[in-house]
């Protein structure tokens, strides 16, 4: 690929971060300038680019999204739901465009994406019929006249009109409206009149739904999720109907009266309404930044489903509602703004990590000095003061740089979580299973390697959680949950790591199962299975090979690899565990470094145990016949491509007895330290590897020899040696 | 399978009925005209199914266990209403 085009896809990759950045903000603030300016900036500049590379495609689509925008600020109107979607589509469009231009090395040939260009077409016809007409409601009208009881009792009134082919976008825009809570009407009516039965084609989507709804219309906003893009909606309620901001403080109050609601019948103590206000209510006090009385309803929950009985939940909510009444609105708003433009640098990645191994050395040179500087207070005491005094000072100094250049490598998680909504999305389509997944944490920052490395485990936990984790819709009815799951995905630091779940609300590990499944494979004896307690049943769903799935879908295969999950986490220099509550969910926890470098190594063994060698010390491998090794002195010498070289046996240099000269041939490796070439004697060599390279700690810091240690994917320890200390 | 034709002629449809459903029950809706559609254990319903329903107006019969579909889409089904819902 050439360089021209090579700055196209890294710049287009950021101007499309940029325009979504935009358009999730206009999401959330319609009237906001900022996003607005921000987002036509970035889809003009989009347009510029194309055009500069001479992507005839790109540049026709960018000018259409640009003109929606262009219109919407002469006509002084925000942009509509449906022309932000469309928008977003554009987006992923571009993205699809890239990542094929990265994969061919050129540019896509010509043949437009011509469905993407209609729909900005039939959004402009639509917005001119809706102008001629008077502004929209008379949908409502006749809603209301319809539905006179169920509009008394409204609050907001729906209208959703999911596109024609909304069905291969695996959409149900009759479960979408069956998730809007306390539905009170529903009208479906055609959008062009029904053909004949035999001449229907039943995967293009014709219907309009309408709905009046008696709950508040940002808890309907919620429940719709994304398919909030093709709906309006109308708030019908008087009293709030002026200001457009409603107190966050009188939406939460009616949140928690709704939990108290549901759990005033006493002799309903099914778990899964107790959890779910709980959870609920929870939230919501959280939201408002009250995380103290947040906890203490958890543990009124939780104590509550020991003891099956709702009320001392409901009397706690029912007392945190009151005080919201008191508390004249000290609330935080939940989002959070990006400040003025953030001055940004590109810098090639390599560059950077150029300077972490150097600050890296640089921490290890500084150590050394220490050392030296302890000898002088023996040795030259008179200096040993001021030695002391400047090391501190270097210290301190290199310590900050070794900080703030490991931060030069961080990534805020959200470009690690950005596809996932939609994966849930067609997964809760595919499986009939209604779930939306709340993502909190997502400014958290992590090294960028491990914001890489780390989607593919997650999909897996996501996965695992809407295939074996959610129950089916009718289970959940049983069980009194919410028809729609949750999956929480968090992430937030917590010292020197970074913490990730991923939590649901389903039905939990099926220990019993697991118990059995893992008797069925021998991987336990009768015994064992007995024995184990409940925790470590769930930890062997980790065991390779292991899957209790009665349905073996396409989506996750055999198993969920759950082991393939746990050893890229370990290779990161993570841990990954489980914790499982019968019949309320599952959360899997990732606890990942907060900074991480890999190195290559070559693995080798000597004297029969595994060592690795950092690549970058190695030169080559040989098989030498073993009369090649010509005494010296005392030592030991081989002749390579005209060289002579210091043979040196591995084990024996690291404490081993050696490696018998039994064989013809011997295994040599000739690395270079210091400048200078040796040739390392080893049994056998093994595979690179790419490791988390972890320097040891406490004791074993000192011992010579030992660059650090790695964790593999199979828990096991590998040590990497440090050359010129071995070998000068 | 959730479209299943009974040996007395009814269409049955039964457990969650999704996007797939709909071609099946398109078919068996043409082949035998004027059957009658039974959904008593039907536990949800995809949209596309529910636009073959709208569009072919077979009689129903039988009541889901399911409250969504009992309350709000059974209405929307029944003989002489033209696409808009009583309550």
């Amino acid at each position: 690929m050439d360089e021209l085009l090579e700055q196209f896809v890294i710049e287009t990759r950021e101007l499309v971060d940029q325009a979504y950045e935009g358009l999730l903000g206009l999401e959330q603030e319609p009237d906001s300038q900022a996003f607005f300016d921000d987002t036509f900036r970035a889809f003009h500049t989009l347009k510029g680019g194309a055009g500069i590379v001479g992507f005839g495609a790109m540049e026709t689509l960018m000018h259409r999204a640009e003109s929606v925008l262009a219109e919407a600020r002469t006509a002084s109107t925000p942009l509509s739901r449906t022309e932000i979607a469309d928008c977003f589509v554009c987006l992923d469009q571009v993205e699809a465009w890239l990542d094929a231009i990265e994969t061919t090395g050129a540019l896509p040939p010509e043949g437009g994406p011509a469905a993407l260009e209609s729909r900005f077409e039939r959004a402009a016809e639509s917005s001119r019929e809706a102008a001629a007409e008077s502004p929209s409601n008379h949908w409502l009208e006749a809603l209301v006249a319809a539905h006179p009881d169920a509009a008394g009792r409204a609050r907001t009134a729906i209208r959703y009109r999911p596109d024609s082919d909304c069905f291969f976008a695996g959409s149900d825009p009759l479960a979408d409206i069956g998730a809007v809570p306390g539905l009170l009407a529903l009208v479906v009516e055609p959008v062009t009149a029904w053909p004949e039965l035999d001449e229907l084609d039943p995967y293009v989507c014709n219907i309009v739904l309408s709905g009046l709804s008696a709950a508040a219309e940002r808890e309907v906003q919620a429940a719709l999720g994304e398919a909030l893009a093709q709906c309006d909606l109308i708030a019908l309620d008087s009293e709030r109907s002026s200001g457009p901001s409603v107190s966050l403080g009188a939406t939460a109050k009616r949140l928690l009266d709704a939990q108290a609601e549901l759990l005033r019948d006493p002799a309903d103590r099914r778990p899964g309404v107790i959890a779910s206000a709980g959870l609920a209510a929870a939230n919501i006090l959280r939201a408002l930044g009250r995380q103290a009385d947040a906890e203490r309803l958890s543990e009124a929950a939780t104590q509550c489903l020991g003891e099956g009985n709702p009320d001392r939940l409901r009397k706690a909510i029912e007392s945190a509602a009151t005080t919201l009444d008191r508390e004249p609105g000290a609330h935080k708003t939940s989002s959070s703004r990006r400040e003025a433009s953030i001055q940004t640098l590109r810098i090639d990645a390599a560059r950077i990590d150029h300077l972490l191994r150097v600050a890296g050395e640089l921490v290890v040179a500084k150590n050394a000095l220490g050392h030296v500087v302890r000898l002088a207070e023996n040795d030259a005491p008179a200096l040993a003061p001021l030695l002391k005094q400047r090391h501190a000072t270097l210290e301190r100094l290199v310590d900050e740089l070794q900080d703030s250049v490991a931060g030069a490598r961080m990534l805020p998680l959200r470009s690690t979580f950005r596809r996932f909504p939609k994966l849930i999305r067609e997964l809760s389509a595919d499986l009939m299973k209604p779930t939306r997944l709340v993502i909190e944490g997502e400014d958290t920052e992590a090294d960028r390697t491990i914001a890489e490395i780390i989607v593919e485990p997650l999909l897996h936990a996501l996965r695992n959680a809407m295939v074996h984790g959610i129950e089916e819709a009718s289970e959940r009815a049983a069980a009194g949950k919410p028809a729609r799951a949750t999956i929480l995905l968090t992430a937030a630091r917590q010292g020197d790591h970074v913490v990730l779940e991923v939590r649901d609300d389903g039905a939990g590990v099926d220990v019993e199962a697991v118990r059995e499944a893992a008797l069925d494979r021998g991987l336990l004896t009768a015994q064992d299975a007995d024995e184990l307690s409940d925790d470590d049943v769930i930890d062997l769903i980790f065991t390779p090979g292991f899957s209790t799935a009665s349905k073996v879908t396409d989506l996750s295969g055999r198993g969920v690899g759950m082991d393939a999950v746990r050893s890229a986490v370990r290779r990161l220099g993570g841990q990954i565990s489980v914790r499982s509550v019968a019949g309320q969910g599952m959360t899997v926890r990732f606890a990942l470094p907060f900074s991480v470098m890999t190195t290559r190594v070559m693995t080798v063994e000597a004297g029969g145990q595994s060592f690795g060698i950092p690549l970058d010390g190695v030169v080559e491998t040989l098989r030498l016949p073993a009369d090649q090794a010509r005494p010296i002195g005392a030592a030991r010498a081989v002749v390579v491509r005209d060289r002579t070289l210091p043979l040196v046996d591995l084990a024996g240099l690291l404490g081993e007895p050696p490696s018998a000269l039994t064989a013809d041939s011997m295994t040599v490796v000739v690395v270079t330290a210091a400048g200078e070439h040796s040739a390392l004697r080893i049994d056998r060599v093994g595979e690179p590897l790419d490791i988390v390279l972890k320097p040891l700690e406490g004791m074993l810091a000192a011992t010579p020899g030992l660059a650090g240690a790695a964790v593999l994917g199979d828990g096991g320890v590998l040590l990497v040696l440090d050359l010129e200390d071995l070998l000068t | 399978m959730s479209v299943r034709v009974t040996e007395q002629g009814l269409i049955e449809l039964s457990g969650p009925c999704g996007a797939d459903d709909a071609e099946v029950l398109q078919r068996c809706l043409l082949t035998a005209q004027g059957s009658t559609v039974e959904w008593s254990e039907c536990e949800q319903i995809h949209a596309a199914v529910l636009q073959v329903l709208l569009a072919a107006k077979p009689a129903v019969t039988g009541s889901p266990k399911n409250a969504f579909l009992r309350a709000h889409v059974a209405p929307l089904l029944e003989k002489g209403s033209s696409g808009v819902a009583d309550r």
